[in-house]
């Protein structure tokens, strides 16, 4: 690690020099040593923090705790989600109430936000703001709440109430769209923020909504993995398409009772979910669910993300290092196979 | 006075008859007060530590510091004043059965007893007792039990004594206890009531926070009344109660995200009825404990999670004596009825009965030994035979062998079985045999200890999150195929006066190997090393003493990964202490106590900081 700083420093000095003598052949300076990978985080658990993992683009090298690595100190648990902008990355850990903001392509620390968050789980940026989803207290299901961070200030500067357990946020075209999975009990909506007075609206859909996405016909893709058996309430899981221009629901594809999706991807046009360790793919305007997975997990399938022609697939381990399987999506063969993060949860392509 | 004491009790262990001078009684710091008979009497082969009154009052702050810098068991803790779990010899926590006056108090909904939730100061006596044969107290610990005495002792003469404690620290840490005792030929009454309280604020070293959500409060009443009813009946009845607030640590980075808060009442009655012939004596038991939680995930709300159990329990034990064979046999026949509840279950009501059966010789004073067989008829499990053998054999004047070994049941808790969505009903018992052999020198003023140990443990009940393939994720109890513990554990004591100075130097040490058979890794949160140390100086007023506690590194993950680890770490405490007033029956006492001398960072549970140096200022006041 010393050795990898020293030398880009060296390269970035003379990268320097070089350029103040070609102005029209400038070289492309490496913005540190995680830029070109791909950073999976880990929520951690009483066993161990969590953290994030680095793997080169080329993966040949993995490298562990990268956060931990570069600042001495620990996240903490859970650690939920990371959401980037330019050039920072803003991890969030909701068991800490904290964001941590680091350089995206370092990892060096630049703030921690703990004030003025509670449980917080997903972040979205838009204009130097961060909208940033919280459970609140997790007795009470009326204090959850999207909280606005200043991305100068790195301070909560406003707080947009809604419905229980906010999850998942994104933005399109001024609005905030937020699922709304329930926290630890349950819920089945979508918050839809006006960012220009920050009121707010719902769309009933099915219970557990927890992915979003926008296709290309500028539909809002929700997957809604229902409620299981053990919650006393069952209820069935579906894929909702929602037109964003009138918040209504203007396509569903119901799963089977008793079946219970948790991951779903969007990639270039192909929806990608998974049921039961299996992953499936349909078009992004299939009518039908599909019966043939493509792949299969391991273990745990806890993280997925789809990405030129491969599949990233995470088997979670919360008392040990997790596994990451990448798979070639036309072979279906595994191409590698890394110990990664404890309770390794998410895929970021930096 | 002290020295005819100490003498006369010396006489008593070795002159009577059927009683067995147990492997390891030790911690001579004053008085060892041999509280629970039956528990020396049944130990032969195993090793006791003895806590006594004054080491006890060493380490009031919490039950969890009293063991750690005593015993040899390691005390998982979530933050100082937090919740507290103990384990011997690579065992878990629910393998470690509290005893309290002979009856089994751990609770029934995670079978576990928190080492905070006690109040170290209202008992006697503490005994630790390492290895699985306390059968009579349930056949479920495994690695060892942990004894409460209250000493109830009638005297020829009326007696009187009362003894006032208190004390300052930092981070506004107030104790209280007093503690008064009477007695005389007929009646023995003993009583105590102690309040703590602490801010708990300490700073977390290197950091910029302080333990802000630590805060705890506790409040224990503790009485028992015997009476003699003829020369050879007695009526006991013992009741400890105990109401705590706390409000539990956060952790690093963010320690202020911490706002949940605990709460936990106990109630604990015992009757008992003694009488006691030449050959034959009759002890007839009556309980009724109850025990409730209250967890608030937000301290600023009412709404919280809670459990709640009650236990009715009647024991009856009947034992006889051949004093020609120096034997006895002892029955012990005991009916349970549990009830539990949390607010995610429903109550449910477990009963049971066991009967178990102890023989106990002592042939030529060479050889003697402790042969138990208990059988137990449970409305949950079918639970096989349990056993016992303890074996001391003496061949010369100072040297002993010692040897025990046994098979124990343990089966699942409430919260094992029934949490929704998580318990699991297909739990089985787990199953563990085990072996130990032990070597010891003893004179007046040296002991050494030395065992070697060994626990195969079949079908061990473990909360992991990968237990159930249909529930991935979901932290679920399952039974773990096979774990293997092996180690060593050595305790030492010196005791030497002389002229007017006098040394006293305790240590235990203990090397556990314990493994999960299919990965043959060390099991996560069971150090290899632990040594604790204890040395003690006394001139005149003046005393003095020095605690170390050296834990060893801890692995977090099962493939002991060195990226998730709990440092090893070395703890220090110091304290002073001067008799202002050193009369036959008045002494008054102030002392200063240094807890974490070196200001050293350490933590227990990842994240999770100890306090820095901390000072206590105590007065101590007997009269």
């Amino acid at each position: 690690m010393k050795i990898n700083k020293l030398i880009s420093k060296a390269f970035i000095l003379s990268a320097l020099f070089l350029a103040s003598c070609s102005d029209d052949d400038s070289p492309q300076l490496p913005k540190g040593d995680y830029e070109n990978g791909i950073l999976i985080s880990g929520e951690g658990s009483g066993a161990g923090t969590g953290s994030i993992s680095f793997i080169s683009n080329d993966l040949t090298t993995t490298e562990n705790l990268i956060y931990k690595k570069v600042n001495t100190n620990e996240l903490g648990v859970y650690l939920q989600s990371i959401t980037f902008d330019n050039d920072r990355a803003f991890i969030v850990v909701d068991n800490t109430n904290s964001v941590t903001v680091v350089d995206r392509y370092t990892f060096e620390d630049k703030a921690t936000i703990t004030t003025g968050l509670n449980k917080p789980r997903y972040m979205e940026t838009v204009d130097n703001k961060g909208y940033v989803t919280n459970w609140g207290s997790t007795a009470d299901e009326t204090d959850d709440f999207i909280a606005i961070v200043d991305l100068n200030t790195y301070a909560v500067d406003g707080t947009i109430a809604v419905g229980n357990g906010p999850e998942r946020i994104i933005e399109s075209n001024g609005k905030l769209y937020v699922s709304h999975k329930g926290g630890f009990g349950t819920n089945n909506i979508i918050s839809v923020i006006d960012l220009s007075d920050n009121s707010v609206e719902t769309i009933t859909v099915g219970y557990k909504p927890d992915e979003i996405f926008v296709n290309t016909k500028g539909e809002l893709v929700v997957l809604c993995g229902g409620n299981e058996s053990w919650t006393g309430n069952e209820t069935i899981a579906s894929i909702v398409n929602i037109n964003m221009s009138t918040n209504t629901e203007v396509s569903a594809l119901t799963f089977a009772d008793g079946e219970h999706p948790s991951l779903m991807v969007l990639d270039n046009g192909m929806l990608y979910y998974e049921l039961g360790g299996k992953v499936y793919s349909i078009d992004e305007d299939a009518t039908a669910l599909s019966s043939t997975s493509i792949v299969e997990s391991q273990g745990y399938l806890y993280g997925m993300e789809v990405k030129d022609d491969k599949i990233y697939l995470l088997d979670a381990d919360f008392t040990d290092l997790s596994e990451l399987n990448i798979y070639d999506l036309s072979t279906k063969n595994k191409i590698t196979t890394k110990a990664i993060a404890l309770g390794a949860s998410k895929i970021y392509f930096n | 006075m002290r020295r005819i004491l100490i003498v006369s009790i010396f006489y008593i262990v070795c002159f009577n008859g059927t009683a067995q001078n147990d492997s390891l009684v030790n911690r001579l710091e004053e008085v060892v007060i041999q509280a629970d008979k039956k528990l020396k009497k049944h130990s032969v082969g195993y090793k006791v530590i003895t806590l006594s009154d004054s080491v006890i009052l060493r380490n009031t702050e919490s039950f969890t510091s009293l063991l750690r810098f005593n015993s040899p068991l390691y005390l998982r803790e979530y933050g100082s004043g937090g919740t507290s779990s103990a384990s011997f010899r690579g065992t878990s926590a629910s393998n470690t059965a509290v005893i309290w006056n002979g009856i089994n108090i751990n609770s029934i909904n995670n079978g576990q007893t928190g080492f905070n939730s006690l109040t170290v100061s209202l008992f006697d006596a503490i005994d630790v007792r390492s290895g699985g044969g306390s059968l009579e107290y349930g056949s479920g610990a495994v690695g060892g039990t942990i004894h409460l005495s209250d000493h109830l002792q009638f005297t020829n003469t009326k007696q009187i004594k009362n003894q006032l404690k208190a004390s300052l620290g930092s981070f506004e840490t107030y104790r209280g206890l007093y503690k008064f005792k009477f007695s005389n030929s007929k009646l023995a009454i003993n009583s105590g009531v102690s309040y703590n309280q602490s801010e708990n604020d300490y700073k977390f070293l290197n950091t910029d926070f302080k333990n802000t959500n630590g805060a705890y409060e506790n409040f224990g009443l503790n009485a028992s009344v015997a009476y003699s009813l003829t020369k050879s009946s007695k009526l006991k009845f013992y009741s400890a109660n105990y109401l705590g607030e706390r409000f539990f640590s956060g952790e690093l980075p963010n320690p202020l995200s911490a706002n949940d808060k605990y709460q936990d009442f106990s109630h604990r009655n015992l009757l008992v009825y003694t009488l006691e012939k030449p050959r034959l004596s009759h002890e007839a038991k009556f309980a009724f404990l109850t025990q409730e939680y209250r967890y608030f995930e937000d301290r600023t709300l009412s709404t919280f999670n809670f459990g709640k159990s009650k236990r009715y329990l009647v024991n009856y034990n009947v034992s006889y004596s051949f004093p020609e064979l120096k034997a006895s046999i002892t029955s012990y026949s005991e009916y349970e009825s549990a009830f539990g509840k949390t607010d995610q279950i429903t109550e449910r009501n477990r009963k049971q009965f066991s009967q178990s059966l102890i023989y106990n010789q002592n042939i030529n004073s060479l050889v003697s030994f402790d042969a138990k067989l208990r059988k137990d008829f449970n409305s949950d499990y079918d639970v096989p035979f349990t056993y016992a053998l303890g074996i001391k054999v003496k061949p010369f004047r100072n040297l002993f062998f010692r040897a025990n070994g046994s098979k124990n049941f343990r089966v699942p808790t409430y919260n094992d079985l029934f949490w929704p969505g998580q318990g699991n009903l297909d739990l089985i018992p787990e199953t563990a045999l085990q072996g130990e052999f032990g070597i010891g020198y003893k004179n007046n003023q040296f002991l050494i200890d030395i065992g070697v140990f060994y626990i195969n443990a079949k079908d061990k009940i473990v909360w992991t999150p990968g237990g159930d393939p249909d529930k991935p994720g979901v932290w679920v109890p399952i039974n773990l195929s096979e774990v293997n513990n092996k180690g060593m554990e050595v305790s030492l004591s010196f005791n030497r006066t002389f002229n007017k100075h006098i040394v006293k130097l305790n240590m235990n040490y203990s090397y556990t190997v314990a493994t999960n058979k299919a990965t043959d890794n060390q099991l996560i949160f069971v150090p290899k090393h632990l040594l604790n140390g204890n040395l003690g100086y006394t001139h005149k007023r003046f005393s003095f003493f020095y605690q170390q506690l050296i834990n060893g590194k801890v692995y977090t993950t099962e493939s002991n990964s060195n990226d998730f680890v709990i440092p090893h770490y070395f703890v220090a405490n110091t304290g002073l202490d001067y008799k202002l007033l050193n009369l036959q029956n008045k002494q008054l006492t102030i002392g200063l106590k240094v807890n974490n001398i070196f200001n050293k960072y350490y933590e227990v549970q990842p994240r999770r900081p100890m306090p820095n140096r901390n000072l206590n200022f105590n007065i101590n006041y007997k009269f």
